[in-house]
Parts: structure tokens; sequence; C-alpha cells
């Protein structure tokens, strides 16, 4: 009996540091980290003031098809004026970019696979050129009411 | 300093499209009284074109850039007449370079078209002030008055409808900072806007002083 007992007794202590070995090892194993990188289909915007410089910072709002009401996703842009986001559903996402009251909104079509269908840019910017035409117009235009207006005078 | 379509309510488009509607019935109205309401139409469009260019001129800032608006210098040369001037100029705007939008043409107008009147004000003051002063220089600090404030009250304007339709989702003090950023960067185009309204009423005060005449009743 006292045998059995000591035989207990020397089981038990090599069972005592297994057990707290195995519980230490428990612990170290929680604090273990892993990353694990998936293949996903995102949507970049790169946001722009219409003089080439980006707007970095902007805040960005996400809506997606079915709620045009709350906005799915919200951040920030980057120092590039970037921002991505990754849909999961297809349909129409609206994306919304502003800051200190300047900014846009583009209507993304996001398809069944999750693909968008070309590259959207809205408002495309006016070259140097078509914006002089654009000025030119306009002031032919202002001094042809001048002219017919004055000529009415004489 | 325009607003685009997208970034404020519809209740407070509708608000300045009414508000826009009310302002063009009393100021017909008032070019109307005059004794010939088509007299200042010339000046009228060629400074349209003006305002129309003028928002073309971008003058950097760091670290932002701010455009050349005008309305202070339409304000003191036209009177009344500087609001349908304003009103077209942005229209086009809106239409051809993609400066504010169709649907924020009332709120853009509220916020051009209003200070250009009170500049309308401001200008008047030249009169008591030459009773004062020179004529040189009382042209000359109303007309900096005028540029200058116009401006300065259309940024004022800006910033109150951009800070009060702020939607809820945005980080609010990041967009408050931007907009204040934007604010401080108006303050050298005031004295840019006034300096340049002195000089061209000088200007004319030498080679042309009836156009320095007021318009419209």
């Amino acid at each position: 009996m006292a045998r059995s007992q000591a035989y207990f007794g020397d089981l038990l202590l090599p069972l005592m540091v297994a057990l707290g070995l195995w519980g230490q090892a428990q612990t170290a194993q929680a604090h273990g980290a892993h990353i694990q990188a998936n293949e996903i289909t995102a949507v970049e915007i790169e946001a722009t003031y219409d003089s080439g410089e980006p707007m970095a910072e902007a805040g960005v709002e996400v809506y997606d098809p079915t709620d045009p009401q709350t906005p799915r996703f919200t951040g920030q842009t980057d120092r590039d004026g970037r921002f991505s986001f990754t849909p999961d559903q297809s349909g129409d996402w609206e994306v919304t970019v502003r800051q200190a009251g300047h900014g846009a909104i583009a209507v993304i079509p996001v398809s069944g696979d999750g693909t968008i269908t070309a590259a959207i840019q809205t408002n495309t910017p006016l070259t140097p050129l078509q914006r002089g035409l654009m000025a030119g117009a306009v002031t032919w235009g202002c001094v042809g009411t001048a002219l017919y207006f004055w000529r009415g005078k004489r | 300093m325009h607003i685009p379509d997208g970034i404020i309510p519809a209740q407070v488009c509708a608000g300045g499209y009414a508000l826009t509607g009310l302002t063009t019935w009393y100021v017909l109205r008032q070019i109307r009284r005059g004794p010939d309401p088509s007299e200042a139409v010339p000046k009228a469009a060629l400074l349209a074109a003006a305002f129309f260019i003028g928002s073309s001129i971008n003058i950097p800032v760091p670290p932002v850039s701010v455009h050349l608006v005008l309305n202070g210098l339409l304000g003191a040369l036209l009177g009344w007449y500087a609001w349908p001037a304003i009103l077209i100029g942005l229209f086009l705007q809106a239409l051809l370079i993609g400066h504010g939008g169709l649907t924020t043409l009332g709120v853009n107008a509220v916020m051009m078209g209003l200070p250009a009147l009170i500049a309308r004000g401001i200008f008047q003051l030249r009169y008591p002030l030459g009773a004062r002063l020179p004529l040189p220089w009382a042209l000359g600090i109303a007309g900096f008055g005028a540029g200058a404030l116009g401006i300065g009250l259309a940024a004022l304007i800006f910033f109150g409808v951009i800070v009060f339709t702020i939607p809820s989702e945005f980080t609010l003090t990041t967009e408050r900072n931007a907009l204040l950023g934007l604010m401080v960067a108006h303050i050298p185009l005031m004295l840019i806007e006034g300096t340049f309204t002195t000089l061209l009423m000088l200007f004319l005060h030498r080679v042309k002083p009836e156009l320095l005449k007021s318009q419209g009743g």
C-alpha cells in the first residue's frame, strides 16, 4: 500500500510538471500571430482637383448599391488622393470625396464577379487649350452683346 | 470657392434658388426704375466676361490655391447690374468649365451676388468720403473696401454653408481644419482684389470718369 502510494507520488510530480509545461505552451501559442494573404478584388479611386493636385486627406464615403442613405465605408484619402475599398456585391457603388467644401461624386459599376467594367473618370479636366477656347468663346459673346447694346445708343 | 453638385443637401440648394429668384426679381425692378435700363448693359457684358475668366486665374497660397472672384469689383462698377452679370457668369462657368454646378447655382449666386450688392453700397461711401478727402483718396478707399469685402463676405458665406451642412459621417475636425485653411488663404486674396479694384478705379477716374457714376437707380 505504502509502495503503491509512493508509486502514485512518483507519478504525480512529473504529471503536474508536464501539465504545467503544456499550460505554458498553450499560453505561448495564444500570443502567436499569423498572416495569410488572400486574393481580393478591390477598387481604388484617385481624387484630384481640376488643377491636377491630389485631394490629400480628403473625406471619403462609399455607398453600396442597396442603401444610398447610409455609407458602407468611410475614410480618408492618402497623400496622393487615393482610397481603396472592396465591393462585396454587384451593382452601382457611389463614392463621394470632399474636402473643404469641394469634391466630386463617382458611380462605379461593379459586375457580378467583382470587377469594374472599365476605368471610370468623372469630369475629365479641361486641357489649357479647351479652357482657352471656352474663355475666348464667352468673351466673344460678351463683347458681341456689349457692341450690340452700345450700337443701339449711337 | 464655387460649391459643386452633390456637396450640400437638396433643401439648401432649393433655398438658394428661392433666394436667388427673389433677389433677381428685386434687382430687375431696381434696374427698371432707372432712366435707361439698357444703359449699363455693355459694361455689364464686358465685366461678366472678366468674372468668367477671373475664376480660371489660380493664385497659389500654399498649401492651397485660390482664384480671383471679382464680385466686389463688379458690385462697385455695375451697381444693381452686378447681380445679373454674376448670375450669367456662374451659369456659364458651371456649364462650360465645370466650376460650381447647376443644382448649386442658386447658392453660389447668393454667395457671390449678395456681397457684390453690399460692395455696391460700400462704394457709394465715396461721396461722403469725397466731402472730407481728395476725390482720388475717397475713390481708392471706397474701391478697396468694396473689392476686399466682396470676396471676404463671399468666403464667410461659403464657410457658413459648408460648416452647417457637413454630413455627420465625416470627421468634422478634419473638414473644419481644411475649411479654416481655405478661409485663411482668402485673406491675401482680399488684399489682392481690394488693391486691384482701387487701381482700376483710379485709372478709370483719370481716363473715363463717367464709367464710375452710379448705375440703375
